[in-house]
């Protein structure tokens, strides 16, 4: 049994307690946060130890593994702590706020050989793997032109900016809490960008952080693409994911439920016709032993455990992984400092 | 355990809900803006001989209840089916506010001022002796309270709710739900998951019975969770005076052509079918379709 600790008891500490919780090789032994109330809710409900501060948690519980779902900018700190113990760690995204911080902790427990996992989940989801695929095997040759968007109605009213999601500092703001997926998504298909260009950041209902955002990505070998993102979008009921791909070979438009794909020949072995193909995610998915939120929540930390199990087995979302969409979103933020104002 | 309708009209279709296609979600949102749009499904839904409906808790429920409450007359007795609570709600208002402050805003926002004083009171007490089953009892009396007034056959709790509490493996919270919904709403309480076997396992195990428990049931096993073969196995096991069970997304949103869907579904132990549709067509041709 692996002993696992969970520091940071907010939305995602709470669904993913509830998913890891069902993995046979898993004990949730403790948790930490900073509320006493849902410590004393925790600790009357569950039979679990809990701590006011992950600090106590590590040096008491010595947990196998540790996931952390904190405000990003406490992030550092705690998976140094973590590395400190030899204990593995799944952590929310954004990983952290500061590049040189990522690349330190990814060079931190690779050379410690503990496995490191970044919470973008997309890459976990059943179209977007199947769509990563379809890219690597040059289905649609190479990719010229894309497109990534995500919309969502999370911020629709008012925001003072307090609590951490309130200031860019502590991790707040759309290109941290959500570009940082459609970021994540082009480096993970398309692959990382050269140069980022043109972005822009507007504010729409928060005082102090930004509510849309848009750039361009540029890179060597010629190709380039867009990303925008608006959390302050009222017409979405749900948080929306949508990138389209343009190549030499045919086109993807795909979202989190179904994928088109156009072929300018026909490709027998996906069987494909020449022209628009469609494929939803009833043609894709594949179940999960337990499904709480969404095939790609149980599929990522499940990917996670396996990690552990299963020495050398490759991370498909790595702290390496995490590095690099901070990169991106850093240049976003130059970017828009030196040349975002008219 | 009262017996539920075999055949019970669902609602996605109305609140742009579709779990394949943002396109036809979007579509659908449209078509159903003018609530008008609405009402008229559900006299072809009436006029096809199915008078159950399951109605999520969400702010356009609101008025479809209060239509119904208001002109009973013009309709036949209907039989309710609330699944609560509206899942987007809380989800965002976690998100930015964090997991109390949410509760506090979801029980303070609706309510006139004395009502708040005395839920207050109530509410900081479960707050402060950390009672999780008071808190639950409060915020199942403001999901249920556009339902008041109307025929209520049995309270679903939404999966993601359902499905996050399973995790966590707490019977307590579910008992108590499922007394809450007995003995305040003189219903019978209904779990809708994604993971049916597991659930009726573990509601084996625990001792709670009399309960519906509501699934995606269908032929390709999309959203059933660990596979197609253990719901088969854990349907033709099952003792319906026990556990009623309720199957949703029978179509797999579309993916299974209707016909080929209900020859399947046909064939299990299934007490009951919830289906959406929102043409006259679809409607008549699905309550054909269901021989269970």
């Amino acid at each position: 049994m692996l002993k696992i600790g969970i520091v940071g008891a907010g939305r995602m500490g709470i669904t993913h307690y509830s998913i890891i919780n069902s993995h046979p090789d898993i004990t949730v032994s403790s948790v930490a946060d900073p509320s006493g109330l849902i410590l004393s809710m925790m600790k009357k409900y569950l039979s679990i130890k809990t701590y006011k501060n992950y600090q106590d948690l590590i040096k008491n519980e010595k947990p196998d593994a540790l996931l952390v779902c904190t405000p990003p900018n406490l992030h550092f700190d705690i998976l140094q702590k973590a590395a400190e113990n030899n204990s593995h760690v799944f952590v929310e995204k954004p990983y952290t706020t500061d590049c040189q911080q990522s690349h330190e902790l990814s060079r931190i427990f690779t050379s410690k050989g503990l496995v490191n996992q970044v919470g973008y989940v997309n890459r976990f989801n059943d179209v977007f793997s199947e769509v990563r695929r379809l890219v690597a095997e040059s289905v649609i040759g190479d990719i010229i032109r894309f497109k990534s968007e995500m919309y969502s109605c999370t911020v629709v009213k008012p925001d003072e900016g307090e609590g951490w999601r309130g200031s860019r500092e502590s991790g707040g703001g759309a290109v941290y809490e959500m570009a940082s997926h459609a970021i994540d998504l082009v480096n993970y298909i398309v692959g990382k960008p050269d140069k980022v260009i043109g972005s822009s950041l507007n504010s729409i209902h928060s005082k102090k952080v930004e509510d849309a955002v848009s750039s361009t990505f540029v890179y060597r070998n010629g190709c380039s693409g867009t990303i925008y993102i608006n959390w302050s979008d009222e017409s979405y009921r749900k948080p929306t994911n949508k990138i389209e791909l343009f190549g030499s070979k045919g086109k993807i438009l795909a979202d989190q439920h179904s994928y088109k794909i156009f072929c300018n020949d026909a490709n027998q072995q996906y069987d494909y016709r020449q022209g628009w193909n469609t494929r939803f995610i009833t043609d894709v998915f594949k179940n999960v032993p337990f499904y709480v939120r969404g095939n790609e929540f149980t599929n990522q930390l499940y990917h996670f455990v396996d990690c552990i199990q299963k020495p050398g087995l490759k991370n498909i979302c790595s702290f390496s992984d995490g590095a690099d969409a901070q990169d991106v979103m850093d240049k976003i933020f130059n970017d828009f400092a030196i040349n975002g104002k008219a | 355990m009262e017996h539920i309708d075999n055949i019970v009209f669902g609602d996605n279709q109305f609140f742009g809900i579709n779990h394949m296609s943002q396109e036809k979600a979007q579509q659908l949102a449209e078509q159903f803006f003018d609530i008008k749009n609405i009402f008229k499904v559900y006299q072809y839904v009436f006029d096809a001989g199915v008078n159950a409906v399951m109605l999520n808790s969400n702010d356009r429920a609101k008025e479809i209840c209060e239509h119904f409450r208001l002109n009973s007359s013009s309709y036949p007795s209907l039989n309710w089916y609330p699944s609560i609570p509206y899942p987007h709600k809380y989800a965002n208002l976690v998100a930015e506010k964090g997991i109390f402050p949410a509760i506090n805003e979801v029980l303070f926002k609706d309510n006139s001022a004395r009502k708040v004083m005395g839920m207050i009171t109530k509410g900081s007490t479960a707050v402060l002796t950390k009672d999780a089953i008071k808190l639950m009892q409060l915020l199942i009396d403001v999901e249920m309270k556009m339902f008041i007034g109307l025929d209520i056959k049995v309270v679903f709790l939404q999966n993601i709710i359902t499905d996050l509490i399973l995790g966590y493996d707490q019977r307590d919270i579910f008992y108590e739900y499922c007394e809450y919904i007995r003995k305040k709403y003189k219903a019978l309480p209904g779990l809708i998951t994604q993971n049916m076997p597991f659930l009726k396992k573990k509601f084996q195990e625990w001792g709670i019975k009399g309960v519906v428990i509501c699934s995606s049931y269908n032929k390709i096993g999309y959203l059933m969770s660990p596979d197609r073969d253990s719901y088969i196995l854990a349907t033709e096991n099952n003792n319906p005076s026990d556990y009623q069970l309720m199957a949703m997304s029978t179509l797999a949103s579309g993916a299974i052509p209707a016909k080929e869907a209900y020859e399947f579904i046909n064939q299990q132990k299934l007490q009951s079918v919830v289906f959406g549709a929102s043409s006259k067509k679809n409607i008549d041709e699905t309550v054909g379709l269901i021989k269970i």
